[in-house]
């Protein structure tokens, strides 16, 4: 026994271990790519400077299906190309300057969004009133952090905020958080379950 | 001794389902084995637990006589697996990124890994289509590729499930001629199939699996007659002799 | 899916496509700061410039590639169009429609200036470069970094961006799929979104658990091959070119 097993005897044999590692990192790939192709299916709104995506909607699933640790990975993953340069934030937009816009809140909030969605999903026994309750729950996180950056950086008054940064918006978060919540209805556990078996694909 | 052996192999699913049961099975260097078998016998099942992909229930694999759970990587690397579905699998943006993947796995220099892709690639013929992208390839040349990506990894076994579903006649014949050719090269060849009509003249074994088990394992020409009652057509016509099934000329 | 050429690598053999990985990314990421930064008429005409002459350069497929920015040309429209009617402002003598404005549309232009740029920065650098490097750069990078599992990281790049395809594709036939069995005539939104993502997710879920196992049938190890980069001098200056051209903007 190598002395690193001595120490960790609760862990996985390192075979099972790399396999899930394995696992995870192709899903946070899969999770970041929807991240990303949901906010070219945007529709920009004529009332204010935050677009209606599904990007918000894909970080909700992300949270959902894979926890908050490796959720925020990809949520973090999905940031870092936009700073590099790669035109993945909603209607093809990049760069440090979105980020640090007046719509960089809303980036900035995914990371509590998928991290409180994920924390409260993945603890203890699955149900759907709790997936609602953290869908909820992140939501307010995401658009607290981002109508009071909005609000901070346009220097604007709380109620023009709210008016161009929510108000618009709460029939789809409504219609996403209730969409999210019935697909982790039918869709986690079978996740959990692991891979399918191979005759039955 | 036996290149690949499985002894007592068992696999049961989560939900209680005997997939495999009790196979034992040897098979030797230098080998050509059609492996046949209904839609859910379990053949798929079995050929995963060649490189450790399924872990048993009980029983085991070994590889040159070593258990594969000993040393997986390099059960992985003497046991190549072309899937089913390559166009499904594919991880590489370019067919020698494709090809590349199986050498970077093992750590090889670069300049190695280039050596062995290029290798890979000659033996199957793509070399002209280095840096293609792998969807946009035919049907026949995406498995082609599919076994060019094991290929580079030099395994000593290839294991191929179900290489000609969704082929056309030059499909199928081109892949069939690849497999001919590398098992002149010297590699043991596991055909996984149940069309038999299209292969079974070049098999010097036909093994047949019918619900988990080992129904019959024997020479082709002994074992075709029962193929039948296992679920698998009977490949030969009237007048036709074994060395009449196959789609080459 | 096969035909989005955006994004995608195209193959070549240009003094773009040679150009060491490190060196092309670290001009993308200059550019695309420029074009963040970019005010002045001249700014922009500069960076397209720059971009035009590396089109040329890289060899890329001209109609292809305008073919798919089409779907950008619509969002810049837009773009143009909302901030040109919601800014207030000064209305343009020449052009007097009910509720333009001058400053709109300066705004909206510049906004759209910097969109174009971005995504056509992007299109040369993702087209000259395989995605692979992308992966190798980013594992470069990280490799430094202690605690940083940087293998595995470059391995999730590289799937992502060799996923957003598949995705798109798939999302595409199975919206003409539901479409042809009459999903328009469901009012509900929210059964509308549910019966757009829930198959698609699912055969997504089922893809990606098929890639796990291709990955693991050829032995994936996060201890691999790394990249070599080589630089030549003319790497370097085309770097020196675009730094020059980020700092002008920037600073002046």
């Amino acid at each position: 026994m190598e002395p690193n097993e001595f120490f960790k005897p609760t862990t996985a044999p390192r075979e099972d271990e790399a396999r899930t590692n394995l696992r995870m990192t192709v899903y946070v790939a899969l999770f970041t790519a929807l991240i990303i192709i949901g906010g070219y299916i945007s529709i920009p709104l004529p009332i204010g400077p935050v677009p209606i995506v599904l990007a918000d909607f894909f970080t909700m699933v992300t949270g959902v299906f894979l926890g908050y640790r490796w959720g925020l990975t990809s949520v973090a993953l999905y940031l870092c190309l936009g700073i590099l340069g790669l035109p993945v934030f909603a209607g093809g937009k990049a760069g440090l300057a979105v980020l640090f816009g007046p719509t960089g809140g809303f980036l900035f909030g995914y990371l509590f969004l998928v991290a409180v969605v994920g924390f409260i999903v993945h603890k203890g026994k699955p149900s759907l009133f709790k997936t609602a309750m953290a869908l909820v729950a992140g939501n307010l996180l995401l658009y607290g952090v981002g109508v009071t950056w909005l609000k901070t950086v346009l220097k604007i008054g709380w109620p023009a905020a709210v008016a161009a940064g929510l108000i618009p918006f709460i029939p789809g978060i409504i219609i996403k958080i209730v969409v999210a919540s019935a697909l982790a209805r039918t869709l986690l556990p079978r996740f959990q379950q692991g891979p399918v078996p191979p005759f039955r694909q | 001794m036996p290149i690949l052996e499985t002894q007592n192999l068992t696999h049961v699913f989560p939900d209680g389902t005997v997939a495999i049961d009790n196979i034992n099975l040897k098979i030797y260097p230098g080998e050509f084995v059609v492996m046949a078998g209904a839609n859910g016998s379990g053949k798929t099942v079995l050929a995963r637990h060649f490189n450790g992909l399924l872990k048993p229930t009980k029983g085991q694999v070994l590889i040159d006589g070593q258990p594969i759970t000993k040393n997986i990587l390099e059960a992985r690397k003497k046991v190549g697996l072309v899937f089913q579905d390559p166009d499904r699998q594919f991880v590489g943006q370019t067919v020698t990124e494709e090809v590349a993947f199986g050498p970077e796995n093992l750590n090889l220099p670069p300049a190695q890994v280039e050596a062995m892709v290029k290798t890979a690639l000659e033996v199957v013929g793509l070399n002209r289509f280095s840096q293609q992208n792998p969807y946009v390839l035919s049907g026949g040349l995406k498995r082609k590729l599919a076994i060019a990506g094991v290929l580079a990894m030099q395994p000593k076994i290839i294991v191929l499930d179900e290489p000609f579903t969704g082929l056309d006649y030059p499909g199928v014949v081109q892949v069939l001629q690849q497999i001919l050719r590398l098992h002149e090269m010297g590699h043991t060849i596991i055909l996984i199939t149940h069309e038999l009509e299209k292969t079974l003249a070049h098999a010097g074994r036909l093994v047949i699996i019918n619900q988990g088990k080992l129904v019959e394992d024997g020479q082709p020409e002994a074992v075709v007659y029962r193929a039948e009652q296992y679920g698998i057509r009977m490949p030969l016509r009237k007048g036709e002799e074994v060395k009449d099934l196959t789609w080459l000329k | 899916m096969a035909e989005i050429t955006f994004f995608q690598y195209i193959y070549g053999d240009t003094i773009l496509h040679r150009m060491d990985g490190r060196l092309k990314l670290a001009c993308m990421l200059l550019l695309s700061l420029a074009a963040s930064f970019a005010t002045a008429l001249h700014h922009y005409l500069l960076a397209f410039g720059l971009l035009i002459f590396a089109l040329r350069l890289a060899k890329l497929p001209w109609t292809a590639l305008l073919k798919d920015l089409r779907f950008f040309g619509l969002i810049i429209l837009l773009v143009i169009s909302i901030n040109a009617w919601t800014i207030p402002g000064d209305p343009i003598p020449t052009l007097p429609l009910p509720g333009l404005s001058r400053q709109g549309v300066v705004a909206g232009l510049r906004f759209a200036g910097r969109l174009a740029i971005i995504v056509l920065v992007c299109a040369v650098v993702t087209g000259t470069t395989p995605l692979r490097t992308f992966g190798q750069v980013i594992e470069w990078v990280l490799r430094p970094i202690p605690f940083v599992p940087a293998a595995r990281i470059a391995t999730m790049v590289t799937l992502t961006f060799a996923l957003i395809p598949v995705l798109l594709g798939q999302f595409a036939e199975m919206m003409a799929a539901q479409k042809a069995r009459g999903i328009e005539l469901r009012k509900n939104p929210v059964r509308r979104l549910y019966y757009a993502v829930f198959p698609f997710l699912e055969q997504m879920l089922r893809r990606t658990d098929q890639i796990v196992e291709a990955m693991e049938a050829r032995g994936y190890s996060e201890v691999r091959t790394r990249a070599v980069f080589k630089s030549t001098k003319r790497d370097w200056l085309i770097f020196l070119l675009c730094l020059s051209v980020f700092l002008y903007v920037c600073c002046s």
